[in-house]
């Protein structure tokens, strides 16, 4: 059954960013600040940057605030944090990715001024962005997620925010019925999947923790994997990919909204999110982690699979 | 010479990821006792399962490996300090990720071999040679390698009509 | 072009037995690069070894594949004979067609057909091989030895005798540890400070030895061969060279009344003292929290008396920066002490046993110092309290030691030996006295160590009850200990005049934070740990960093000492040349495409990896890579694995190298 979503507070949060933003950038705090500004399409939301503080009013947040606006901190944009010190709006799910890649020596806590915004939802990836946010048009990382108030934030809006009741964890639902499933039948879920993959790789441009500068599934000396968008080639990608971030991604799902071609990559995601908390107890979470549950280990781990 | 020896329709190839300290060695050691097992096995050898990359299996699956053994020192024996500490939490990830895109778990096998334990590596390789044999070739990756192009099925009455009038 | 030379050896009949080598050497040279194969006897034989020189030389093979034997066998063998042909020895790889095929299968086509393809991935890998040269690092030959007890005495002196430079340094006033604080030793019963002090004496004579007492260790820079060792010289406020160690400033010294830590705060000591008499370097330290010059300005004494002007008040910590080539950390133990725990500690106290309340319950260390010869009561056993001579006398072993629940779970090693010395002691000094000892079991491995604890039960009339003390507490002057004595199944309670402790051996206050100067690992209890519990016992896992002594773990004087020389000769090992060599199987970052996630140095156990920063001619920062020192770099290739981006590369086993074999099947 469809159930509305209380999004009456992101009005007065959209009015607290501005504010703080407008604060921030004329007392000269930051030099810039990575936000999200109203689109062309109605309801629709991009990101922005922006460094005058006459611009903080272009600032919102609405249900349309889908990016994670961490990946304009590293990779193509690597220019912006060499500014200086910049303010970054941050969801719950962003600032996870933060935390990631702090610990991952990407950046450092002390160059950022973060917003953290209270989020009630975000709209699916498929979602027309003035539609009214519910039950069924949210974004399903959202039906999962713990954490609507960012912590340890050098700025959070004042409110609070409306918890929601029952909202099925999509991911984990979908995670248990492939689980139910027979290898042969997985594996053919699987290869319907990834061979709809055309390799535009636009889930590895948009993930925060893909900043490899040199991926090492473009590498020819030796070709580790396959390039060319054949099966074979988007299997191993794919898995790859999973692999690499076994450990690391943060659940901003960003590579399942991006994908052209409805892949569900953050399934993959969430899986081995799953594991490595049942394996490690381990969790993404706001704090700077030394070393990930990949790079390092305890004596007693599991080895009942090893014989 | 050996009548009794049976003929199988099926010879799986397996390829095994060992390190050189422990299981290598040990591998040596069932050589030199001249114990006997299937010649399956291909060994390809590393200084420490710490160096065993996922992508490898990954690899060997897709060049056509029917099973894949990863062997290496026991826990506390590493010549490196803590190499296979570190390849324990890898595959015991990597495992499950394999698992839950559909390969069958059966067909990759993870071991610690001591430099004594010849006789344990001839069990571990026999009995995964054995059971892959029974369970066939991993036809996955193999007919995966043969598909040509995007072969996702165009299931929407709009892909379709668009597709018809190329 | 690769010109590669494929070598099959029949290994006698081992390998021709059931490998049609012919078939193999034929199929072989078929391969794209393969210039050359041929199969023969004995590869490794000498005239094998011309066979393989003369057709690199002939042939003009650029790259070398042998069939024959386990690499582990003859891998050097064959590179040697290679690098004599003038090739590089990293261009020659071995197929292992004996140990992995011909001597585990029976069926000749099986067994051939297996050859080929293990030979085949060889030359397909040996395509990917490139030249390494050895790796050189310059080695300074001077050590560092960390605590003055008599593992780093033993570990310098050894060191030293050969000649090389040592700088020792010891936080406490004078080199000696604990065992200067020790009467008699076991097994033998001498008196420890007629075999310690003499020593100590060849440390301070030694002129290869710098010693630094009174000073601790600030900050450890560099890797194996090349280590900046920062020390602080803490401010003794007595000049070193100008004092003669007279000890008129002792003497004249109007404060007498501290108690002091050497005779366990038995026996008192000036503001200005050494510790024990035959303390060395013979060089007094004024204890400045406690003399009245430094608490109210006022008083100056020693300074007056002083005849050659040794006393400077005016005295500060100074820094001093000593290169050295090789570390030996020889930091010792303490007693584990039952009333001090410190906050948030696991291990927890032992409340019950009332030590440091009940001033009559002392620990071993303290019964030491009572029947000590220089001791504070001169060697007689007189109660602390009211300097009675105690006639029942009450030892409890395992005090901390293999008691789980309390936090400590291994076993102290030397109590069993000491208790019995003790009771020995005890019975040589209180003749009309009776020793009784709860134990849970007597460990008494080593020479002639079982012989002197049956001597302490057997001639020396001590009683051992086998069970543990539940309770004991003041009643009169007397000390009523309540235990269970398990073999006869009965309740024991006995009236002592004394109880001693065998608390637990921990490692010294500060093991953690000196380890962590070090970069070494530790473990839960702060003991350091071995690079390898069994064939690397004395080595740390960083390069170039070794153990002497209890911080490693429980040990006598026998097993410090020994532990000390082998510590001493693994240096000396490193010194031996004027450049330490290494194989070059060694992670090589690629810094254009690192970008600085530094999981390759989360997962190093060798502490290899440091962060370097790249900057343009200007000086700007472009950013900060991995770098790989090659002097400390096991040769695991973990980092490879982990890197996401394989920027960091392990030469000898590159991915290359690597997917080539694979792609070969």
């Amino acid at each position: 059954m469809t159930q509305p979503i209380d999004t009456s507070i992101y009005a007065a949060v959209t009015a607290a960013i501005q504010g703080e933003a407008k604060r921030i950038l004329s007392e000269g705090q930051v030099t810039a600040i990575v936000g999200y500004a109203a689109a062309r399409r109605k309801g629709s939301a991009q990101p922005i940057v922006i460094s005058q503080p006459d611009d903080a009013q272009k600032l919102i947040f609405t249900p349309a605030c889908v990016n994670n606006l961490a990946v304009y901190l590293t990779k193509a944009k690597k220019e912006i944090p060499k500014t200086g010190k910049i303010g970054i709006v941050v969801k719950g799910c962003d600032l996870k990715a933060l935390a990631g890649l702090m610990g991952e020596s990407q950046l450092k806590r002390e160059n950022l001024y973060l917003i953290g915004v209270p989020c009630a939802g975000v709209l699916g990836s498929t979602i027309q962005p003035d539609t009214e946010l519910t039950s069924d048009s949210i974004a399903p990382k959202c039906t999962e997620c713990n954490e609507r108030m960012p912590p340890e934030c050098d700025f959070v809006p004042a409110v609070q925010v409306p918890v929601n009741q029952g909202l099925e964890k999509k991911y984990a639902a979908e995670i248990a019925r492939l689980e139910a499933l027979t290898p042969q039948e997985r594996w053919a879920y699987w290869k319907e999947q990834f061979s709809k993959c055309i390799k535009c790789y636009a889930c590895r441009q948009v993930c925060p923790f893909c900043f490899c500068e040199q991926c090492l599934c473009d590498r020819n000396k030796p070709q580790m994997v396959e390039t060319t968008p054949r099966p074979a080639g988007n299997f191993a990608w794919h898995i790859v990919r999973a692999m690499h971030l076994a450990g690391r991604c943060a659940g901003c799902a960003e590579c399942e909204r991006v994908c052209p071609m409805d892949i569900p990559l953050n399934l993959l995601n969430r899986k081995m999110a799953k594991e490595l908390k049942e394996l490690f107890e381990h969790e993404a979470g706001f704090e700077v982690q030394e070393k990930g549950p990949l790079n390092s280990f305890t004596d007693k781990d599991d080895q009942s699979f090893i014989k | 010479m050996h009548p009794e020896k049976p003929k199988h329709d099926f010879e799986p190839k397996i390829i095994a990821f060992v390190c050189t300290w422990c299981t290598y060695a040990g591998a040596d050691l069932a050589g030199t006792s001249r114990m006997q097992y299937p010649p399956n096995v291909r060994v390809l050898k590393f200084p420490c399962t710490g160096r065993i990359d996922p992508v490898f299996i990954l690899k060997a699956f897709q060049q056509g490996a029917d099973g894949v053994l990863v062997s290496g020192c026991h826990p506390g024996d590493c010549h490196y300090i803590a190499g296979n500490f570190h390849a324990r939490r890898r595959f015991a990830a990597f495992r499950k990720l394999l698992e839950f895109v559909g390969v069958d778990l059966n067909r990759l096998q993870f071991s610690w071999v001591s430099a004594a334990e010849g006789g344990k590596w001839v069990e571990v390789v026999t009995e995964l040679t054995e059971k892959v044999r029974s369970m066939g070739p991993m036809v996955e990756f193999k007919e995966l390698a043969l598909e040509e192009q995007w072969s996702g099925a165009i299931d929407t009455p709009e892909l379709k009509e668009a597709y018809e009038q190329i | 072009m690769s010109r590669i030379g494929v070598f099959i050896c029949h290994c006698g009949e081992n390998i021709s037995r059931t490998v049609d080598v012919e078939r193999v050497a034929a199929q072989v040279g078929k391969l794209p690069g393969v210039a050359f194969s041929t199969d023969y006897k004995y590869m490794c034989s000498d005239p094998g070894q011309n066979l393989l020189k003369k057709a690199i030389q002939e042939q003009k093979l650029s790259h070398i594949v042998v069939a024959a034997c386990s690499p582990r066998m003859h891998e050097r063998t064959f590179r040697k004979a290679v690098e004599a042909a003038g090739l590089n020895p990293f261009l020659c790889e071995m197929a292992n067609i004996r140990e992995h095929c011909s001597w585990v299968h029976e069926d000749k086509e099986e067994a051939t057909a297996k050859a080929i393809e293990i030979v085949g991935m060889m030359v397909e890998r040996v395509k990917k091989n490139r030249v390494l040269p050895t790796i050189t690092v310059p080695v300074t030959k001077r050590s560092l030895v960390i605590g003055g007890g008599i593992a780093g005495i033993q570990a310098a002196l050894d060191i030293a005798d050969c000649g090389h430079e040592v700088i020792l340094v010891e936080r406490e006033p004078s080199i000696g540890g604990h065992m200067a604080q020790l009467s008699e030793t076991f097994p033998t019963l001498d008196c420890s400070q007629c075999i310690m002090t003499p020593k100590m004496v060849d440390v301070a004579n030694h002129p290869k030895i710098t010693l630094y007492t009174w000073s601790e260790v600030e900050l450890v820079e560099g890797y194996i061969g090349n280590f900046q060792v920062t020390i602080r010289r803490k401010a003794r406020s007595v000049d070193e060279d100008k004092c003669t160690g007279c000890g008129v400033c002792m003497e004249k010294c109007p404060i007498k009344k501290i108690p002091n830590k050497f005779d366990c705060n038995l026996g008192m000591r000036p503001a200005i003292y050494v510790p024990f008499p035959q303390a060395v370097p013979n060089t007094p330290v004024i204890d400045r929290a406690n003399c009245t010059k430094f608490k109210t300005g006022k008083c100056g004494l020693c300074q007056k008396v002083c005849g050659p002007g040794a006393i400077d008040y005016e005295q500060e910590d100074t820094l001093v920066v000593e290169p050295v080539g090789a570390i030996v950390v020889a930091t010792g133990f303490d007693l584990y002490t039952i009333d001090e725990k410190p906050k948030g500690s696991a291990i927890k106290g032992y409340g019950e046993f009332g030590h440091g309340k009940i001033p009559d319950v002392i620990d071993g260390m303290t019964f030491e110092r009572l029947a000590s010869a220089s001791g504070p009561t001169g060697g007689k056993i007189l109660r602390p309290s009211d300097g009675k001579e105690p006639k029942q006398i009450v030892f409890i072993q395992c005090i901390g030691s293999r008691a789980r629940e309390k936090g400590i779970s291994y076993c102290s090693k030397v109590c069993c030996m000491y208790t019995a010395k003790h009771t020995m002691l005890y019975h040589h000094k209180v003749h009309d006295g009776q020793a009784y000892v709860f134990f849970m079991d007597a460990r008494t491995p080593g020479k002639n160590y079982d012989e002197f604890w049956r001597r302490s039960i057997e001639e020396e009339e001590a009683v051992y009850i086998r069970g543990m003390v539940s309770r004991l507490y003041q009643k009169g002057d007397k000390i009523v200990v309540m235990g269970s004595d398990i073999a006869v199944g009965v309740q024991v309670e006995i009236e002592a005049d004394m109880v001693v402790l065998a608390t637990a051996v921990q490692p010294q206050k500060g093991a953690d934070s000196l380890a962590q100067k070090l970069g070494i690992s530790y473990d839960k209890y702060n003991f350091y740990s071995e690079a390898h519990a069994k064939l690397r016992p004395v080595e740390c896992a960083t390069a170039g960093i070794y153990l002497a002594g209890a911080c490693q773990g429980p040990k006598d004087i026998p097993d410090a000492v020994s532990q000390a020389s082998a510590a001493a000769a693994k240096v000396m090992t490193l010194f031996a040349k004027d450049k330490l060599e290494r194989e070059p199987i060694v992670a090589r970052v690629k810094e254009g495409g690192c970008v600085g996630c530094f999981a390759c140095k989360k997962v190093c156990a060798y502490g290899a990896v440091e962060e370097k920063e790249i900057r343009d001619r200007q000086g700007n920062l472009i950013k900060v890579v991995a770098y790989v020192n090659p002097g400390v770099c096991g040769g695991c290739g973990t980092c490879q694995a982990t890197c996401p981006s394989k920027s960091v590369e392990l030469d000898g086993y590159t991915d290359e190298q690597i997917v080539a074999m694979i792609e070969a099947l």
